[in-house]
């Protein structure tokens, strides 16, 4: 009989743990992508600016400070404090909101180089991952009260039929904003994984 | 008034000390100035003399007043500059403050961040610094919240105040008296702004009782990074340097927080330092070095390099011992003596005179390319004859061979019986026609032949048989060396059933040596006088054996019946024997006389006769060709079955016939079975006399060649 119950014990431990190595594995693919993506988003953020003239930059630069990114009306923390105390799912829900945002946006993205075609498909291979960490971490009870955070607001295509100045203007925005969201994600997404892992010292 | 206001500059000089306070000096210089000036009045006119000068002085004073005007003014304008000058180099600067500069804002745990600004002049007043922040969306202006804590010309932003993912637009302002003056704003998101502080404890140990230890490196990330809960990810990369070393050795060290370093030198001291880097952000700077010393763990090698040098020293002298003791074999095998020119033995008894042993090891089987039967004809041939006969068969058959190699080689001692004589005997037969008395001299010859056959010259011999034809040498000579391109017709020799076993033995001789290179000779020998031919040696095989007249074949065939019986032997002996071994060297010797089968003797014999040249056709030459045949078996001495290309034997006038006959022979080319088949033949052997073509002057009667010959 107590032995009954240690295997049953040890397989409950085992099955239990079994969906957090998943989780873990899925975690660390999903940040390994948005990494990327967000080094990608560098690289082109970079190629533009030194694209630029020295008083274009200055000019954007002062520019840019009074418009703002099309994802500002989700609202995601914006220091330690506020992501330490949002819950795991808030962050994979803001993450995958945000991530969505762009996915429809992507089309102003790519075009020209190649580095900007990949965003596309990356983006929509990170949407697939978040969602099936949400699948994996929320609990049924959860996903009614959620559902606000998940409607969708249309994209607002503000950059269309502009004149020269103002789309290389617009260009700028978008990819700072683009770089800036991107590594919102892979934060929330590192510290999600971190608070999951079972290990109490997330150094990786 | 040039004086006058060249006075006035000393004025002006001397102004200034007025100014001092001495205005005596002025006076004075006024009325320097004022004086009037000598002038020398002309002397003459005293009366008129009065009135100018009453008028030079009133104009004088009117100078006078001017200068001193002028200087006042001079002086006033000097003064005011002077005290301005005064002024101006005693008293102190005030402007507005100049531009400050903002250096550089740092965040070293992605939670809080500061900035530096670097201030410009301050315009020899008081000023102050400012700076006010905009976050992005905004236009709240902030000022900094706190100027101390991070040193001077600095601003510190705490938690509270800083956000993550937020452009701060920053400006330093410096203010004073006079007014103010703005930086130029920097924009900043605290992402990308991220330094941390070098890793912390930072230790470097030995790994102990290994024989080849290593180095262990080991930090703490700085403490106020918060790398636990994932907020900041940092990358480290250590550096080791070797004391009394200029290069630092740097290795990435990833997210780990310790490294090992493989193969330190023994007994080395080195210098550890580390440092971090978060994912989008600066290094710090390099943690202070820590120090290790390496224990000397690897042994001194002095020792075992000894031991490496002595070890291959010794390994090198077994090794040169070894070559030396075996150098003739290395040299034997690696260069390899060249073989002389020559075959071993079978030069010797070249030399020696005896050929028997050489020409046996020469006869090799596929040689001639005949037949195989050819072969085993050979064998019988050799077989039959008496030793000395052998040898002399055997010599001529490797005369033949010889000859076949060397084509006009003649009268050698060693080529034997044949060789010459055969020559003479083809030419003679070539020369005269098939005569009786050739024959019968012939046969009285042979045996004389046959005794002389080796060493005898074959010219002598040739002469006796032949035709008695002086030129018979010649002829045969010449016949010598038409011998293997002969394709006269064959050298008819009749084949007589010759039981003697000299004359087969002369045949044989003669055949061979005809063979070989005089099937004149041969054929001179048992020609009878009648056949002449001659011209037409085919092979010499052919004349040896079918020298025979070709007139008369009865006639001469009976008279030479018997001869030709008792040469039969030879002849076929000849025949065969110039076949074989001329097979080799047949193709191209065309017989010099056909022969044709005269008659078919009781003994079996057949006698073959030459055609006669006009004979020549291609049955003849075939059939002279087929001379080379060669007897295939010797039926008690009697007959010879020639292998032939059957053209000579038999019967026939007719080549087919000959064929018929050759083809009865069982052989190839040969009509062994001469006679066996000669009785039949014997009736047509008259016309018979396979005559050997040309084109049978290969030596071998071929049944094919034979076949296509026309029968005549």
């Amino acid at each position: 009989m107590d032995r009954a119950i240690l295997l049953l014990s040890v397989m409950c431990l085992g099955v239990s743990t079994q969906p957090n190595t998943d989780n873990q594995r899925l975690f660390s693919i999903a940040v390994s992508r948005v990494q990327h993506l967000h080094l990608l988003s560098q690289r082109i953020f970079s190629e533009f600016e030194s694209s630029l003239q020295m008083e274009e930059q200055r000019q954007l630069n002062k520019i840019f400070l009074q418009d703002f990114c099309n994802s500002d009306y989700i609202i995601s923390p914006i220091d330690k404090h506020e992501t330490q105390r949002s819950s795991v799912l808030n962050l994979l829900s803001i993450s995958y909101r945000l991530v969505e945002s762009w996915e429809s946006a992507s089309h102003s993205l790519s075009g020209g180089s190649a580095p900007r075609n990949q965003i596309l498909p990356r983006l929509s291979d990170l949407k697939t991952g978040i969602l099936l960490l949400i699948r994996a971490n929320q609990d049924p009870s959860e996903i009614i009260t959620d559902n606000s955070n998940f409607q969708f607001v249309p994209y607002e295509n503000n950059y269309q039929n502009l004149d020269d100045d103002e789309s290389l203007r617009k260009t700028y925005e978008l990819l700072a904003c683009f770089k800036k969201d991107m590594h919102k994600v892979e934060t929330y997404l590192t510290v999600a994984k971190c608070r999951l892992s079972p290990e109490a010292n997330c150094t990786l | 008034m040039d004086q006058t206001c060249g006075a006035d500059r000393t004025a002006s000089s001397s102004l200034r000390s007025h100014i001092s306070g001495n205005l005596n000096r002025g006076r004075a210089l006024r009325w320097r100035l004022g004086s009037p000036e000598p002038s020398p009045p002309s002397s003459g006119s005293t009366g008129r003399g009065q009135n100018e000068s009453h008028f030079q002085g009133m104009r004088a004073k009117l100078r006078q007043r001017l200068c001193g005007a002028m200087m006042k003014k001079v002086g006033g304008v000097l003064l005011w500059l002077l005290l301005l000058f005064i002024q101006l180099a005693e008293g102190k600067r005030h402007a507005p403050p100049g531009k400050p500069t903002l250096t550089s804002c740092r965040s070293p745990e992605k939670e809080t961040f500061t900035c530096w600004w670097e201030p410009g002049s301050d315009g020899g007043l008081p000023t102050t610094h400012a700076l006010y922040y905009r976050k992005e969306n905004s236009e709240t202006v902030y000022e900094c919240p706190d100027y101390k804590t991070a040193g001077e010309n600095s601003c510190f932003f705490s938690k509270n105040d800083t956000s993550i993912w937020v452009n701060y637009n920053i400006t330093v302002v410096a203010t004073n008296v006079l007014g103010r003056t703005f930086s130029d704003p920097v924009d900043i998101d605290v992402v990308y702004i991220v330094m941390p502080n070098p890793p912390e404890e930072v230790r470097v140990s030995v790994t102990q009782n290994t024989d080849w230890p290593f180095l262990r490196v080991s930090w703490e990330p700085p403490k106020k990074a918060d790398t636990r809960s994932g907020w900041i990810t940092l990358i480290y990369e250590v550096r080791i340097q070797l004391e009394n070393e200029d290069e630092w050795e740097v290795h990435p060290a990833g997210q780990q927080k310790v490294f090992n370093i493989f193969s330190p030198r023994s007994g080395g001291t080195y210098q550890v330092q580390v440092r971090c880097k978060p994912d989008h952000g600066f290094w710090s700077e390099w943690s202070p070095s820590t120090y290790v010393k390496v224990p000397e763990y690897f042994p001194r090698e002095k020792s075992m390099w000894i031991l490496i040098v002595v070890f291959s020293a010794f390994i090198f002298f077994i090794f040169s011992w070894l070559i030396y003791m075996n150098i003739y074999s290395l040299k034997h095998c690696l260069l390899p003596p060249v073989p002389g020119p020559k075959i071993k033995g079978f030069d010797k008894q070249l030399k020696n005179g005896k050929c028997e042993d050489i020409f046996s090891s020469l006869v090799v089987s596929d040689f001639p390319p005949i037949t195989s039967n050819y072969e085993d004809f050979l064998v019988e041939y050799l077989e039959v004859y008496v030793p000395e006969e052998r040898e002399l068969i055997m010599e001529d058959s490797k005369e033949l061979q010889d000859s076949l190699k060397s084509e006009n080689s003649t009268c050698d001692n060693d080529s034997g019986r044949g060789s010459c004589d055969s020559h003479t005997l083809l030419i003679d037969k070539g020369g005269c026609d098939k005569e009786d008395g050739l024959q019968s001299d012939q046969e009285g010859s042979q045996p004389e032949m046959d005794s002389k056959r080796h060493e005898e010259a074959p010219e002598e011999e040739l002469l006796e048989y032949s035709h008695g034809n002086v030129h018979s040498p010649d002829i045969s000579s010449e016949k010598v060396k038409s011998w293997p391109s002969l394709f006269s017709p064959l050298p008819q020799y009749s084949l007589s059933p010759v039981n003697q076993p000299s004359p087969p033995e002369m045949g044989k001789q003669h055949c061979l040596s005809d063979s070989l290179f005089a099937p004149d000779t041969l054929s001179s020998y048992f020609t009878q006088p009648g056949p002449s031919t001659k011209t037409d040696f085919t092979s010499n095989y052919w004349e040896c054996n079918f020298n025979h007249k070709q007139s008369h074949p009865l006639h001469p065939q009976t008279a030479a019946h018997e001869h030709l019986q008792a040469q039969n032997d030879t002849i076929m002996a000849c025949v065969e024997h110039i076949g074989a071994p001329l097979g080799v060297h047949v193709p191209n010797v065309r017989p010099t006389e056909y022969v044709e089968v005269q008659r078919v003797s009781d003994e079996n014999m057949v006698l073959l006769h030459p055609v006669s040249s006009g004979q020549e056709n291609s049955c003849t030459m075939r059939r002279q060709t087929e001379d080379y045949s060669r007897v295939k078996t010797l039926n008690n001495d009697k007959g010879l079955l020639l292998l032939q290309r059957e053209s000579m034997e038999e019967e026939m006038d007719m080549c087919p016939n000959e064929e018929e006959v050759v083809s009865r022979g069982t052989s190839n080319g040969y009509t062994a079975s001469i006679t066996p088949t000669s009785q039949k033949s014997a009736a047509g052997i008259n016309t018979s006399l396979p005559i050997l073509d040309e084109r049978a002057a290969s030596g071998y009667v071929d049944t094919t060649t034979m076949f296509g010959l026309p029968t005549y």
